[in-house]
């Protein structure tokens, strides 16, 4: 009995293995190292897919959640998402310091013309120095963009969740 | 190889237990967003439903606009959008219909039946997006809305510079017809609409002279956008009067608008002045009165009378509307005073749900001849 089970959880971890690396792709991976780098002032850092379970995320189920070390020391953490834009899907990151605070956000992927515009920079900045004490209300707190409405309002959606989120994942002593 | 690698430190049991629930999660997201993306199809739409009460006439009840967005996604690059209109209940368009190519992040390639970037309501006409049941006037008569036409070109934007940035070839409007033997037998273009009447939407359209559209969308600083339009070129003419002084006329139209929100504020702005050319000839070998320029501009606030916290929007907005088909004409045409309109409208936008809205509002439409039609509009609009 026990020598089955063995087997088919290595079965399943193999299958599993062999998803995650899919649902990553080359490209979005590159962005997402690049920005690292660029934020932390860092090179060569390793990346450590977090365990999440129901409780302790997520927004959307093809989000990865990295904790990022170099030379096994802990620079912050790094969420990629996805998001909905009208037509499609966004990839966007968030990168957040050891104190929890938002560090970095960028669309990194933006797959349509209408509501491109939240990859703005400038749009952007608003969400760094951000954490869990802060509620996020797209018009209120975070300023409006005219044509993107539907980008702009699930980009602040997502951010505010995962900052709910990584409140959770602090109380239940995750990070 | 770049020296980094990712450990999988997983548990499987939570895993597949927070795949499971996550998967109905999004399905219930995917309805509730209208967003139907599996396999690459995605399907949308919006609509409009309006009561029209002019003083003097009974009212019009009327399903305006019924769009139908179908989109299809062949691989991460390559696009297919479309929207299917019902206007009126019975007549069906092609609203838009092309297919998108992405080069890079900054570029994509389009080629199809687009909408000309002019403008806001143009380009952004769905019902949730702009206050007042009626589109502003002036999207109608000095910018064609909802103009569209055939055509190739690049789009793509730059987050550097908060830049977006639209360029096109299109076919243009047709401003004459002809007997097939040389002799022109009217034209489409005229004095109270401007160039509406020579759209040809992309239905077995005649084209022989190339037209140059683009616009460059600025929105780099908070809660402001700013646009600004060109559309130079000829208009199409039957191939047995295309050398007939006359045929057709030359189109040098530039555009400038604002949008801007802050909190509970909102304001918008838009000014477009065409400069056509030829407009004596057209004039007289059609017997039309087209003016030789057509200017417009329109200035609207809105203020939202909920708290933010709610869910629930409920806008009240005035907008101040100036603009004239016959801002200048050539040759000894008189001057219609009633292209001259000045307008006037007040209004609520009541956002009950995100993407739909319920509207009314009342209109003061007044004319350089002195007649003043005033209107109660109500409608339901939904963009999903």
């Amino acid at each position: 009995m026990f020598g089955f089970k063995k087997i088919q959880l290595i079965s399943v971890t193999l299958v599993f293995v062999l998803l995650s690396s899919f649902t990553v792709s080359n490209r979005l991976m590159k962005k997402m190292l690049k920005e690292i780098e660029t934020t932390f002032n860092a090179k060569e850092v390793k990346l450590i897919s977090l365990e999440l379970n129901k409780e302790q995320l997520i927004i959307h189920e093809k989000d990865h959640f990295f904790k990022i070390e170099k030379n096994n020391q802990l620079l912050g953490y790094a969420y990629l998402g996805k998001a909905a834009s009208k037509t499609d899907e966004f990839d966007y990151l968030i990168l957040i310091d050891t104190d929890l605070i938002i560090k970095k956000t960028k669309i990194l992927i933006y797959r349509e013309d209408y509501g491109g515009e939240i990859g703005s920079k400038r749009w952007l900045k608003q969400f760094i120095g951000k954490s869990a004490k802060d509620e996020l209300l797209y018009e209120k707190d975070i300023i409006a963009i005219s044509g993107a409405t539907i980008s702009a309002t699930s980009m602040t959606k997502a951010v505010n969740a995962f900052l709910k989120n990584i409140s959770i994942l602090k109380e239940n002593k995750v990070l | 190889m770049r020296n980094f690698f990712i450990l999988i430190a997983f548990s499987f049991s939570s895993i597949l237990v927070a795949q499971t629930v996550n998967n109905q999660q999004n399905t219930a997201q995917r309805i509730l967003s209208g967003n139907i993306n599996t396999k690459g199809v995605t399907v949308g739409g919006y609509g409009e439903i309006t009561y029209n009460r002019p003083t003097g006439k009974n009212a019009e009840l009327d399903v305006q606009r019924l769009v139908l967005l179908f989109g299809y996604k062949f691989d991460e690059r390559t696009q297919f959008i479309t929207e299917i209109e019902f206007e009126h209940v019975k007549e069906v368009f092609v609203e838009q219909a092309f297919l998108q190519y992405s080069v890079s992040d900054n570029l994509n390639l389009r080629a199809g039946l687009m909408l000309v970037p002019m403008g806001i309501i143009n380009e952004y006409h769905e019902p949730t997006t702009f206050n007042g049941v009626e589109r502003p006037s002036m999207d109608n008569a000095i910018v064609p809305s909802t103009w569209r036409e055939i055509g190739v070109g690049i789009s793509g934007k730059s987050n550097e510079v908060s830049l977006r940035y639209q360029a096109y070839i299109f076919n243009g409007f047709q401003s004459t017809i002809s007997d097939g033997n040389g002799t022109i037998t009217g034209g489409k273009l005229g004095g109270s609409n401007g160039l509406r009447g020579g759209r040809q939407k992309g239905a077995q359209s005649n084209f022989n002279n190339i037209n140059f559209s683009g616009k460059l969308d600025y929105y780099g600083l908070p809660g402001l956008r700013l646009g600004l339009s060109g559309y130079f070129g000829r208009t199409q003419s039957p191939y047995d009067v295309k050398d007939v002084v006359g045929a057709d006329i030359g189109i040098a139209m530039l555009g400038l608008d604002a949008r801007y929100s802050k909190k509970r504020f909102s304001a918008r702005g838009q000014f477009i002045q065409g400069n056509l050319s030829d407009t004596e000839a057209y004039n007289t070998a059609t017997g039309k009165d087209l003016g030789s320029s057509l200017q417009g501009y329109y200035i609207e606030a809105g203020y939202n009378l909920l708290s933010q916290e709610k869910k629930q929007q409920l806008i009240s907005f005035v907008r101040y509307e100036d603009f004239n088909t016959q801002a200048s004409v050539a040759g000894n045409l008189a001057k219609n005073n009633t292209y001259d309109r000045q307008e006037w409208t007040l209004g609520l936008s009541y956002k009950i749900a995100n993407g739909a809205v319920v509207k009314a509002d009342y209109q003061i439409k007044k004319n350089a001849a002195k007649v003043t039609t005033n209107q109660l509009n109500f409608g339901v609009g939904v963009w999903f």
